[in-house]
């Protein structure tokens, strides 16, 4: 066995806790996903060609500028001027 | 009426039960013998099933669709102990065995099929198994019911070899990730982590050109 690239069973790790197999790998595969590993491995099980990848990275742009401009506009609506009733609560 | 009338002709075991008291509970008693062998199904990719007044599609729309806890939202404590390794993790005693010589567990779960080697902590391998070897064959070696039988049986194996504390390490999102991993448990073999090896690169070599279907 050659020397690994990464340290096994460090990164991408979780530990079971309670015998909660379930919300371990549900942690987990959400950490993943998260971290576009599922989507990079899904994109590369099969060649995108260059107009695809173009559009998709177009398309990822413009979500991106969106989602950003729209949470702006929500934080702005909801923008409240008092103290904070339930601290920590929210 | 008539067809039932053959069917228990068909099966004495049922029959016997059925006219011996005359309830259905007795025919539960025998649900267990029966496998998923004997159960014919369709191909899980067209079927359909109907749950409490709804539509179910059993298989995935896509070759590798989304997995479970993938899109769910879920308050998660970050900075709770002991979720995540670090630095002394090899060390650490579960049951007296350090982290490092524990027993491992390779699943590689593809889209047509899962495959276990149970393997010590040099990576030797002990045994495997897979859905294939365990009765399911062609289409339905891919499906996540495969993967949890053949899980459940390989733990018992495991569990008759001597050891009952695992780490898991996981490669593919194909349907039998996480059922095979619930298999494990089912089974009563004690899951200590669970890693995630999928071999992705963000400059891979040309893959296969697209599928037409």
């Amino acid at each position: 066995m050659s020397l690994r690239r990464h340290a096994q069973f460090i990164s991408r790790t979780i530990f079971v806790q309670n015998n909660d197999v379930d919300k371990a790998c549900r942690i987990l595969n959400r950490i993943l996903s998260k971290e576009e590993i599922f989507g990079q491995y899904r994109r590369t099980r099969y060649y995108e060609k260059p107009t695809y990848a173009r559009r998709r990275i177009n398309f990822e742009k413009c979500k991106a500028i969106y989602n950003e401009d729209m949470n702006r506009k929500i934080e702005f609506l909801l923008r409240k001027n008092r103290v904070e009733p339930f601290p920590g609560a929210s | 009426m008539f067809k039932s009338v053959l069917h228990m002709t068909k099966f004495p075991v049922l029959k016997g039960s059925v006219s011996a008291d005359g309830r259905l509970t007795s025919l539960f008693t025998n649900l267990n013998v029966i496998t998923s062998k004997n159960i014919c199904t369709t191909i899980t990719c067209c079927k359909e099933i109907r749950s409490q007044n709804e539509k179910v599609k059993v298989g995935r729309g896509s070759k590798y669709g989304l997995i479970e806890g993938e899109t769910t939202v879920e308050a998660l404590n970050i900075n709770q102990q002991d979720l995540f390794p670090d630095a002394d993790t090899p060390n650490r005693l579960f049951n007296g065995v350090p982290f490092k010589d524990l027993h491992i567990v390779n699943i590689k779960s593809s889209p047509n099929n899962t495959i276990f080697s149970f393997t010590d902590s040099k990576g030797l391998v002990i045994m495997t198994h897979t859905a294939g070897i365990e009765g399911f064959k062609n289409a339905k070696k891919g499906t996540n019911i495969a993967g949890q039988q053949a899980a459940i049986t390989l733990a018992s194996r495991i569990l008759d070899y001597g050891v009952n504390m695992v780490r898991i390490r996981i490669q593919g999102i194909g349907a039998g990730r996480m059922s095979s991993i619930k298999g494990f448990q089912m089974a009563g073999l004690n899951v200590i982590s669970i890693t995630d090896a999928t071999r992705v690169s963000w400059c891979p070599p040309r893959p296969r050109k697209q599928r037409r279907v």
